[in-house]
């Protein structure tokens, strides 16, 4: 599939501020099952971008601004191309378990497999296991997409029911959270079971006739699990499913610290609104 | 007034005899020491105790303090001084440099594989848990060159001598090491309240450690050494070291700055002056990795310089040392380095570590909280001795609290034997009485290794303490090293 994905971000202070810096992580990974064909940054007021490939291999981009101003826009522009996943093993695989523990002595595999920034252990998330029957009996592959649907049962998706920085505790008690919360919760669990976990930031491409409560407009988040033979796999508890073609990969990391899609720091004594606008629409190709 | 024997300052509980630094045994002085002792005596102790008062009184018109923290009021204080000092010969010297040039090649090497491939971590010689859940880790730093491969341009190692009379190694200081400033003022009133004595023994300079730090940093330069612009960036006057920081600036002849003097505008570092912006390529850098940059680490951080990990990534200005240096003076990775120095010089370590156990290590756990009043227990990301119980020094209640902790967070903390350190005679209140000393020294990194001769002796003021850190009620001495034993 072919996508033309829009990102804009404005911020906009109260106060005159000034050398204001931002770090964007907007640019869609050339991974996997995906290659960004083109991407364009622009900031009002203009400024000069630069970027490096960070060590999770995410394109940052960054840039800053030394005048006075009280108005920011960022706006991401990238021309994406996405290919189904190959589809996951049907059969269960016993030995399974066994190769994942293999993996824990990989030093490549260590930040997946241990508690993180916001997807840490709690007694709330064990007990959450425990009622829903997450342990380590069937395939792990099983065992995640129980998982996914236990969470998706359990939260309901209410966007604005919790800042990004919500611990996965409060997503649990109050049962509602946004797609961080769910994709915080599903590493947590993943890696409780020693499944090496990671987070995405990225998009999702909705189709008019989709009832996926993850609303237009805005990024998406997801996990993706380890799981043996098959490689990564992308599990959408939010939207109750596995990733797909319809999923555009940005950055990866152990949560969403890692992985913001915007940090920035300026000068002033002002407070910062921000206000964010993504458009996925599909592409014909040549 | 010298006295004849030293007995064992450490207090009633049962150690080792300490090494004694001037007496090999009673009222015989080790032969570096004799024209010490003989001096000392035809001065007398009234005399002594003028030139200890004209040297405090130095201390003092100089503003040379530091800052204790953890107490309510007084908290600057000058940092006591022990007139009498202690010299180390040629042969005890020319080991220590070569154990130090050693320690800091491997130690170099280390970081770089440790930010790259992480070789040894896959050969299995240091578990990836120690490495990845050292909260000095910098994951930022994984695939980043920095100039000549070199992560360490200021060490300081303290080491300690055993009863034996051999040194060994107590920890590593490899982010932001102090105390280099008291080892440089120490040698400048030693000559003027001792010329005699002074003249009387070979001693080699340390005068030169300012001018040798600024050759490291124009080595690591990412330009000709000769056009790189260099400030010592500090995190201001409330800092504990910040009479050194303006101390160094000042030897070194480059500009003392604070984070808020510094901008980063497209990947490049200025430093704004009254004359405009100035371009920077090397910051030695006295502020901890934590505070350095709010766009990379601690968002909340005033002191730190926006963007300088994106100037610094991009090869345009040189931090040193560079961040990420602390994963590996990490007292529980402590432990490995003489596996660290195997591993990548095939070479055995010349200077020994102090016998370590890992709280991370069932057995050695069990040991330790068994032994907890014989042994000295350490949080691992600390210095400075803070977060430290001294087992026979401790009370029941004390030794409960770390095993609790101990417990909870095996990996945060390690155990060593409680060290008889060695003692040096020192001038208290008009007696020479002994005291427990350690020894800060400094090893300067450019292009190959310095090792200045010299250091700084620390020493426990209190009797029969063996905590020699100045944060903790220690004071120093200055460190003689000799170019030759005066009777060979």
């Amino acid at each position: 599939m072919l996508y033309r994905i829009r990102h804009v971000t404005a911020f906009q202070y109260d106060q005159p501020i000034r050398e204001s810096m931002m770090e964007l992580r907007m640019r869609p990974r050339s991974d996997a099952g995906q290659r960004c064909l083109e991407f364009d940054l622009s900031t009002l007021p203009a400024a000069h971008t630069r970027s490096y490939t960070d060590h999770l291999g995410n394109v940052v981009q960054h840039f800053d601004i030394p005048g006075i101003h009280d108005r920011l826009e960022v706006t991401a522009a990238a021309l994406v191309e996405t290919h189904a996943a190959a589809p996951a093993p049907t059969a269960p695989d016993p030995a399974a378990w066994e190769q994942l523990d293999a993996l824990a002595d990989r030093a490549e595999f260590w930040d997946w497999l241990h508690p993180s920034h916001y997807a840490i252990p709690s007694e709330r998330l064990s007990a959450f296991a425990e009622s829903a029957g997450l342990r380590r009996d069937a395939d792990p592959l099983t065992v995640l997409n129980n998982a996914r649907e236990a969470l998706h049962a359990h939260v309901r998706y209410d966007r604005g029911s919790t800042r990004v920085d919500s611990p996965i505790d409060e997503c649990l008690e109050k049962q509602s959270g946004v797609c961080q919360d769910f994709a915080h919760a599903f590493i947590a669990l993943a890696r409780g079971l020693r499944i090496p976990a990671r987070y995405v930031s990225g998009y999702l491409y909705h189709r008019t006739d989709d009832a996926e409560p993850t609303g237009h407009g805005a990024t998406h988040a997801w996990a993706e699990a380890f799981v043996p033979h098959t490689g990564w796999i992308g599990f959408d508890p939010s939207n109750n499913t596995v990733a797909g073609d319809r999923h555009i990969r940005v950055a990866v990391g152990r949560d969403y610290k890692d992985v913001p899609p915007n940090r920035g720091v300026f000068k002033g004594a002002a407070n910062q609104t921000m206000d964010v606008h993504v458009d996925v629409e599909r592409a014909r190709g040549d | 007034m010298v006295p004849q024997s030293l007995e064992s300052a450490a207090g009633g509980h049962v150690l080792d005899t300490p090494y004694n630094e001037m007496y090999e045994s009673a009222g015989a002085p080790r032969s570096h020491y004799r024209i010490l002792q003989d001096r000392l005596k035809e001065l007398g102790t009234e005399e002594i105790q003028r030139r200890q008062q004209a040297a405090d009184l130095s201390f003092l018109q100089q503003g040379i303090t530091f800052t204790v923290y953890g107490e309510k009021t007084g908290t600057e204080r000058i940092f006591p001084y022990d007139v009498l000092p202690r010299i180390v010969t040629a042969a005890e010297w020319d080991v220590l440099a070569r154990g130090m040039t050693q320690r800091i090649t491997a130690l170099n090497l280390f970081l770089h594989d440790l930010y790259h491939d992480a070789k040894i971590i896959a050969d299995g010689i240091v578990p990836a848990d120690l490495v990845y859940s050292c909260k000095h880790y910098r994951r930022e730093m994984r695939g980043i060159d920095p100039p000549r491969g070199n992560y360490l341009t200021v060490v300081g190692t303290d080491l300690v001598r055993t009863p034996d009379g051999r040194f060994a190694v107590l920890e590593d200081n490899l982010r932001v090491p102090s105390g280099v400033s008291y080892m440089l003022s120490n040698r400048q009133v030693m000559k003027r309240v001792f010329p005699n004595i002074f003249r009387d023994y070979d001693v080699r300079p340390i005068d030169h450690y300012g001018q040798e730090l600024l050759a490291c940093l124009r080595e690591v330069a990412p330009v000709s050494q000769a056009a790189a612009r260099i400030v010592l960036l500090s995190p201001g006057i409330y800092n504990s070291a910040y009479f050194e920081h303006a101390f160094l600036a000042r030897q070194m002849g480059i500009q003392l700055v604070e984070g808020r003097d510094l901008v980063v505008h497209d990947n490049i570092v200025y430093e704004r002056t009254t004359a405009g912006l100035r371009r920077v390529h090397v910051i030695y850098r006295r502020i901890d990795d934590d505070f350095i940059d709010p766009m990379a680490f601690r968002e909340d951080s005033m002191l730190g310089v926006p963007g300088l990990m994106n100037a610094y990534r991009a090869g345009n200005v040189t931090l040193a040392n560079a961040p990420g240096t602390g994963v590996a003076d990490d007292k529980a990775v402590y432990a490995y380095v003489p596996e660290i120095i195997r591993y990548y010089l095939k070479e055995d370590p010349i200077v020994d570590n102090v016998e370590t156990y890992l709280m991370t290590r069932p057995a050695e756990r069990d040991h330790a909280l068994k032994n907890l009043d014989k042994l000295v227990v350490k949080a691992v990301g600390e210095s400075g001795g803070y977060g430290m119980l001294i087992g026979p020094h401790s009370t029941q209640t004390q030794r409960d609290e770390f095993r609790e902790k101990i417990n909870a967070h095996p990996r945060n903390y390690i155990a060593q034997p409680t060290l008889s350190l060695s003692v040096a005679p020192c001038f208290l209140e008009g007696n020479i009485e002994p005291r427990h000393i350690d020894l800060r020294v400094y090893i300067l990194f450019g292009a190959h290794a310095r090792i200045i001769p010299g250091g700084l002796t620390r020493v426990a003021l209190r009797k029969g303490s063996l905590v020699v850190n100045s944060s903790q009620g220690g004071g120093s001495k200055d460190t003689w090293v000799l170019n030759d034993s005066p009777d060979s």
